[in-house]
C-alpha cells in the first residue's frame, strides 16, 4: 500500500520546468480547488504519478491524495463503502472483470453529466459499451487502458536452451501445440526451473476476454481448439513443466526474477509490472510476442476510473478523470510510465514512437507495437457480473481435474459445472437488473 | 392501567440504581443483536442489491442456498477442518498437561510460556509465516519432509483437498497451548491422593489418563469442545489468508468456509444481501443444533462420576478458602 | 510417507524403551518430547525472525535459508515506504484500549449490580443475560453492516467499540467474582457512612475487583487487539487501519515484498509477545479464566 501527497514534489518538479523554460502556456482553471482522494492498486499510482505534473498546471489548486491497495483488497473494499454511502475515494479504479458489476449501480455517479458523450468516438468500442448500463441511460466508468494480450518469456533461458528469442520466430516457433510443448520441454528442469507458473493458463487464455456467457446468460465454454490447449496444459502438468503455483503469487514472482519460471502471459501492463515490481534489473532478458497456438487475439484486464455517488467533489473528481483519461498527454506520459496501453485512441497518434520504438527493457523489441496490433482486432465481448466469479475457477477448476486424472472433456465438463453452481446466485441477480433495466427477454 | 404504569415507573425508579448498572447490556444487546437479527430474518426473503428495489422473493434464497454445492462444499469443509482438529487439540493438549504434570519436570513454566505462545500472536500473522512455511516449491516443510525423501507436497493448491489439513496444522500449532493449560489447571484441582492411589492399584499412563483424568476433567473439556465447536462456524481469517484472501477458499474451493462463503456473497465480496443473511440464518440453525447436541452430551454424566465430580469441586472450594 | 512415519515408530520406540527401566531414562524421554515439541512451538516464530533478515529471493530459495541474513535494514525501509505500522500500532492501541476501558466499566457495575443488588425481575433478566451468550451474533450479521453505515460508523471505530463493550460474558464473569469477593459488610458500613451507591462502587467495591478486571481485562484486550473480521468490514481507510489489517495489505495480489511483510509481522507480533514473556502466567490466567473457573 502506497500511499503519498504529491504536492511537495510536484512543486519541485514545477520549478524545475520554470526554469528551463518548457513549462507551456496552459490555461490554468484555479476556481476549482480542493483535495480529492484517488484509490486503486499499484501501478496506478506511479501512473498518475507521471501525468500529475501537467494535471497541477492546469487545476493548480486541486490536492491529489493517492490511496493504493492491493487489486482484490481494493475491490472488497470499494463494494462495502459503496453500499455503506461513505468510506470511498472520490476517483476510484476499477478492473475489467469488475465492471459489469458496477456498470448499472447507482452508488456510481453517471458521467452523462459531465458531458461525456463528447468523447465517445476517442474510444473503443469494446471497452466503452462495458461501461454503459444495461438500459443504455447512464454511463458510470471511463476507460483507462487496454490489455492485449501478450506472451512474456526470458530470452536468456530461451537462449540458452537453444531457442530463437526474436518474437516473431518465438511465435512461428510456438504456432501449434506441439511446438509450444516442445519449448515447454526445452527449458524446463523439473523441481528447478518451469516453462509456465500454472499449467491452467493456457487454458485461461482462451477466455480472458471474459466472454464466458452470451448474452442469454448461457455459460459458452465449447469453443475452438480449447480440448487440444486442455490436452497440452495436462502434459505440461503431468511432466512437470510448470511450478504449479498462481502467477500472481509471491513464489512466482520470485521465479519470474530468478529466471526458474520462464514465460507467463497477461495483458501489455504486464511490461510495466516487470520493469517496476517484479524485475526492474531484468532489463534485457525478457521478451514479448502474441500468444502462442495461434490464439486469437484478446484483451486482458485494463481498468477503469468511477466517481462515487457519495463523494462531495465530484466536480472536481471529473476534472482529474477527463483530464487523465481524456488527453493524449497525461495518457501517453502514463503509458511510458507503467506501460498501461491507453484506451484513448487519439493519443496512439499524438506519440506514435511510443507504440513503435524498440524498447530497451525489451532488449530493443518492441511489445507496444505488438500490442497496437492485437488492440485493433480485439473484438465486442459481453459482460456479466459472474466474470470475476468464473474467471476463479478456470484455474481451481483445472488444478482439481488435473489431481483426479480427468480428460479434457472432463475437466471442460467439472469447469461448467463448478462455474454454474458458483454463479446460481449471481446470475439471478443479473437477469433481476436485466429485468430491471427491461432489457431481459424471458 | 395507569395505576400499573405508575406501579411499574415507581419500581423502577426504587431499584433505578440497579436497573442503570445493567441497563447498558440490554439496551446494546436489542440495538446491535436482537434488531439485527430479527431485520436478517426478514431480509432472507428479499433479493436486494443493497442499494436498488428489493424484490419479495418468498423461499428462493432458501432453496438456492441448498441447492448451491458450494455452500455444502464450505459445510463440508467448516465441519471437517472444526472436528478433526479437535482431535490433535484435545488430545495433544490432554497428554501435554500430563506430562507437564508429572513431578519429573522441572521448568514446568518454561514450556508452559512456549506452548502458550501462539495465543497472543495475531491470527493474521501467524497465517502469513505459516503460507510461507507451507510454501509449494520454497517452504520449509516440504523441505523437512524432503529430508526424509518425501516429494513435495502443494499445500495450499493441487486440487485443494489439502487446504483444509493446512489449517487443522495451524489449529493445533495454535490451540494445543491454551487447552493444554486449561486442562493443567484441572489436573491441578485434582487431588494427589487419586494418582497415589492409582498408582497402588497398578494402572498405568493410558489408564489414568482415561479411566481417571478424563473423566474428571469432563466438564472442563466439554467447555472448550462448545467453545470451538461454535467459534468453527465462524473460521474465517486463517483460510482466509492462507487461500490468497479472495473469499473463493484456494483451488477447488479447499478452504472455503461458512463465514468465507457468507461474506463472499455480501458485503465484502458481492451484493447479495438477501442471499447473505439467508446464509447467515441457516449457519446459526447449525450453531443452536449443535449447541444443543452438545448439552445433551454434557448433562449425559453418570451418577459416578458426578459424586466425583462434586468431591473435586468441593475440594476446590475448600482450597481456595484455605 | 512411509521413511517419515518409520522414523517416527522408530523414536517413539526408542523413547518408550528408555523411560522403561530407570526412573533416569524416564526423566530424559520427558524432556525429549517436550523440548521437540517446544521446537515446533517456536519454529515459525524463529521462521519469522528469520525472514524478516532476508532478502525476497533468499526467501523463496531452496533449500531455504535457516539462518539470519543481513538484509533487516533494508526490509525495514521499504516496509516503512510501504505502510505506517506506527500509526497502525497507535491505532490497534486506542480501539483496544478504549474497547477493554468500557469492557471493564460496564461488564463490572453490571456484574456487580447482579450480585449485590435485589430488583424485580432479576432473576428473569439474568437468564436472559445468559441465554444471550448462546446466540450467535452471525444471525443478524448483514443487517448489522448495513445498520453500521446508515449509522455512518464505517470507517469509523465507533463499530468496533460501542457494539461489544458490555457484553453478556464479562458480566457473567464479573458477578461470579462479586459473589465470592464482595462481603455485603462493607456496603452496609459504607452505606452507614452516607455514601452514594456510586461512590461505593468507586471507592469500596472497584478496589476488590482489581484481579477480576485484571482477568478480564487481558482476555478482551488479547481478542481485540488480534480482532479481523469485523475490522476488515468496517475500516476501508488505510489510515484507520489497525495492525492485522495493516499486515493484511501488506499482502497483495500483484507480488508481495515478503521482506518487508516479516519486518511488518514481527513488530506487530513482538509487542504482545514481550509482554506476554514478562508475565506469562498472568496472561495464561486471564486468557483461560472464563474456561478453568467455569
Amino acid at each position: 500500500m502506497k500511499k503519498r501527497i504529491l504536492t511537495a514534489t510536484l512543486a519541485l518538479a514545477m520549478t524545475a520546468s520554470l526554469l528551463s523554460g518548457s513549462m507551456m502556456t496552459v490555461s490554468a482553471n484555479e476556481e476549482l480547488e480542493g483535495t480529492i482522494e484517488v484509490g486503486g492498486w499499484p501501478s496506478g499510482d506511479d501512473a498518475f504519478e507521471a501525468a500529475l505534473e501537467g494535471f497541477n498546471e492546469k487545476y493548480p489548486n486541486i490536492e491529489v491524495e493517492l490511496v493504493f491497495t492491493d487489486t482484490t483488497a481494493h475491490h472488497q473494499s470499494l463494494q462495502t463503502s459503496l453500499a455503506a454511502g461513505s468510506g470511498a475515494p472520490d476517483v476510484a479504479m476499477v478492473e475489467g472483470a469488475y465492471i459489469a458489476q458496477y456498470r448499472n449501480s447507482t452508488a456510481l455517479a453517471d458521467l452523462n453529466q459531465f458531458g461525456v458523450d463528447k468523447y465517445k468516438d476517442d474510444f473503443g468500442a469494446f471497452k466503452w459499451d462495458q461501461a454503459v448500463s444495461d438500459d443504455g441511460t447512464r454511463m458510470v466508468a471511463l476507460p483507462w487502458d487496454l490489455g492485449p494480450t501478450l506472451y512474456y518469456y526470458r530470452t536468456d533461458i530461451f537462449e540458452e536452451c537453444g531457442l530463437p528469442t526474436d518474437p516473431a520466430e518465438v511465435t512461428e516457433l510456438m504456432s501449434t501445440w506441439d511446438g509450444v510443448l516442445k519449448v515447454a520441454e526445452a527449458v524446463s528442469i523439473p523441481g528447478e526451473r518451469w516453462f509456465l507458473p500454472s499449467a491452467a493458463y493456457p487454458y485461461q487464455w482462451m477466455f480472458i476476454n471474459r466472454d464466458y456467457y452470451d448474452e442469454k446468460l448461457n455459460l459458452k465454454l465449447e469453443r475452438d481448439g480449447d480440448l487440444e490447449c486442455l490436452d497440452a496444459c495436462l502434459k505440461i502438468r503431468e511432466n512437470g513443466w510448470d511450478m504449479n503455483v498462481d502467477m500472481w503469487s509471491a513464489e512466482a514472482y520470485a521465479a519470474y526474477a530468478q529466471g526458474t519460471c520462464v514465460s507467463v502471459a497477461a495483458g501489455s501492463w504486464f511490461s510495466g509490472f516487470l520493469k517496476t515490481d517484479i524485475d526492474p534489473d531484468g532489463a534485457g532478458h525478457w521478451g514479448a510476442t502474441a500468444l502462442p497456438a495461434g490464439m486469437p487475439s484478446t484483451n486482458w484486464g485494463g481498468s477503469f476510473l468511477v466517481i462515487p455517488e457519495q463523494s462531495e467533489n465530484k466536480e472536481l473528481a471529473w476534472a482529474f478523470i477527463e483530464y487523465m483519461l481524456c488527453t493524449a498527454e497525461a495518457q501517453n506520459a502514463m503509458f511510458a510510465a507503467v506501460d498501461y496501453f491507453p484506451a484513448y485512441e487519439p493519443a496512439w497518434e499524438v506519440a506514435p514512437e511510443l507504440y513503435t520504438d524498440g524498447d530497451p527493457y525489451f532488449g530493443g523489441q518492441a511489445p507496444n507495437s505488438i500490442a497496437t496490433e492485437i488492440a485493433a482486432s480485439v473484438p465486442t465481448v459481453f459482460n456479466t457480473i459472474m466474470d470475476v466469479t468464473a474467471e476463479g475457477y478456470l484455474y481451481s477448476s483445472f488444478n482439481a481435474g488435473a489431481e483426479a486424472g480427468e480428460t479434457p472433456e472432463q475437466i471442460r465438463d467439472r469447469l461448467g459445472n463448478d462455474i454454474e453452481a458458483a454463479c446460481a446466485e449471481l446470475k439471478a441477480q443479473q437477469i433481476q437488473t436485466l429485468k430491471d433495466a427491461g432489457v431481459w427477454e424471458e | 392501567m395507569t395505576k400499573k404504569k405508575t406501579g411499574l415507573l415507581a419500581t423502577l425508579w426504587q431499584y433505578r440504581v440497579a436497573y442503570a448498572y445493567i441497563a447498558p447490556f440490554y439496551i446494546l444487546f436489542a440495538t446491535f443483536t436482537l434488531f439485527p437479527m430479527v431485520a436478517g430474518f426478514a431480509l432472507s426473503f428479499f433479493r436486494w442489491d443493497g442499494l436498488g428495489a428489493m424484490h419479495f422473493i418468498k423461499f428462493e434464497n432458501y432453496v438456492n442456498l441448498l441447492n448451491d454445492p458450494l455452500f455444502w462444499k464450505a459445510l463440508k469443509n467448516t465441519l471437517f477442518m472444526g472436528l478433526i482438529a479437535h482431535i490433535p487439540i484435545l488430545l495433544g493438549g490432554l497428554v501435554l498437561a500430563y506430562l507437564l504434570n508429572s513431578k519429573l519436570v522441572k521448568g514446568q513454566n518454561i514450556f508452559k510460556t512456549i506452548y502458550f505462545m501462539p495465543m497472543v500472536t495475531s491470527s493474521v500473522a501467524i497465517s502469513i509465516i505459516f503460507s510461507n512455511m507451507f510454501g509449494y516449491n520454497y517452504g520449509l516443510i516440504n523441505w523437512f519432509l524432503g529430508l526424509f525423501g518425501e516429494e513435495p507436497i502443494n499445500w495450499l493448491a493441487g486440487d485443494g483437498s489439502l487446504i483444509p489439513v493446512a489449517v487443522i496444522i495451524l489449529f493445533a500449532w495454535k490451540w494445543i497451548g491454551w487447552n493444554m493449560v486449561i486442562y493443567l489447571a484441572g489436573m491441578q484441582g485434582i487431588s494427589n491422593d487419586i494418582y497415589e492411589a492409582a498408582e497402588i492399584d497398578g494402572a498405568n499412563h493410558t489408564q489414568i489418563i482415561f479411566r481417571i483424568l478424563i473423566p474428571l476433567l469432563k466438564p472442563i473439556i466439554l467447555f472448550t469442545m462448545i467453545q470451538s465447536t461454535i467459534g468453527m462456524f465462524n473460521l474465517f481469517t486463517e483460510p482466509f489468508m492462507l487461500t490468497g484472501s479472495n473469499l473463493n477458499g484456494g483451488t477447488n474451493n479447499g478452504g472455503l468456509t461458512l463465514m468465507m462463503y457468507l461474506l463472499g456473497k455480501a458485503p465484502q465480496g458481492g451484493t447479495a444481501y438477501g442471499y447473505a443473511s439467508a446464509v447467515a440464518y441457516v449457519i446459526t440453525m447449525m450453531i443452536i443444533l449443535v449447541s444443543i447436541l452438545l448439552n445433551r452430551v454434557m448433562s449425559d454424566t453418570d451418577p459416578e462420576e458426578r459424586r466425583l465430580l462434586k468431591e473435586q469441586k468441593k475440594m476446590r472450594k475448600e482450597r481456595r478458602k484455605a | 510417507m512411509k521413511t517419515l512415519l518409520i522414523i517416527l515408530v522408530l523414536f517413539a520406540a526408542f523413547l518408550i524403551l528408555i523411560s522403561a527401566f530407570t526412573k533416569r531414562g524416564k526423566k530424559i524421554a520427558l524432556y525429549i518430547v517436550l523440548i521437540t515439541i517446544a521446537i515446533i512451538m517456536l519454529t515459525p516464530f524463529y521462521m519469522m525472525f528469520v525472514m524478516s533478515t532476508l532478502k525476497t529471493n533468499e526467501i523463496y530459495s531452496f533449500p531455504p535459508v535457516l539462518t539470519f541474513g543481513t538484509n533487516l535494514l533494508e526490509n525495514l525501509k521499504n516496509m516503512s515506504e510501504k505502510i505506517d505500522l506506527l500509526r497502525a500500532f497507535g491505532n490497534s492501541l486506542f480501539v483496544t484500549g478504549s474497547y477493554v476501558v468500557l469492557v471493564l466499566f460496564f461488564c463490572s457495575i453490571g456484574g456487580y449490580a447482579f450480585s449485590v443488588y435485589d430488583f424485580p425481575g432479576k432473576k428473569q433478566l439474568f437468564t436472559i443475560l445468559l441465554g444471550t451468550m448462546m446466540v450467535p451474533a452471525t444471525a443478524g450479521m448483514i443487517p448489522w453492516f448495513i445498520m453500521m453505515s446508515r449509522f455512518g460508523w464505517v470507517n469509523s471505530y465507533k463499530a468496533l467499540i460501542i457494539p461489544g463493550c458490555a457484553n453478556a460474558f464479562g458480566i457473567f464473569w464479573m458477578r461470579q467474582y462479586c459473589q465470592n469477593n464482595v462481603p455485603k459488610a462493607l456496603m452496609e458500613a459504607a452505606r452507614i457512612d452516607g455514601c452514594s451507591e456510586w461512590t461505593i462502587f468507586f471507592r469500596v467495591i472497584a478496589p476488590i475487583l482489581k484481579p477480576a478486571y485484571a482477568s478480564l481485562g487481558i482476555m478482551q484486550f488479547v481478542n481485540q487487539w488480534n480482532e479481523f473480521t469485523q475490522a476488515l468490514l468496517i475500516l476501508k481507510k488505510e489510515k484507520l487501519y489497525t495492525l492485522p489489517l495493516i499486515l493484511r495489505s501488506l499482502v497483495t495480489d500483484r507480488g508481495t515484498d515478503q521482506g518487508a511483510l516479516m519486518v511488518a509481522s514481527t513488530c506487530a507480533v513482538l509487542p504482545l509477545l514481550i509482554c506476554f514473556l514478562c508475565a506469562s502466567k498472568f496472561f495464561m490466567d486471564g486468557l483461560t479464566a472464563g474456561a478453568v473457573k467455569e
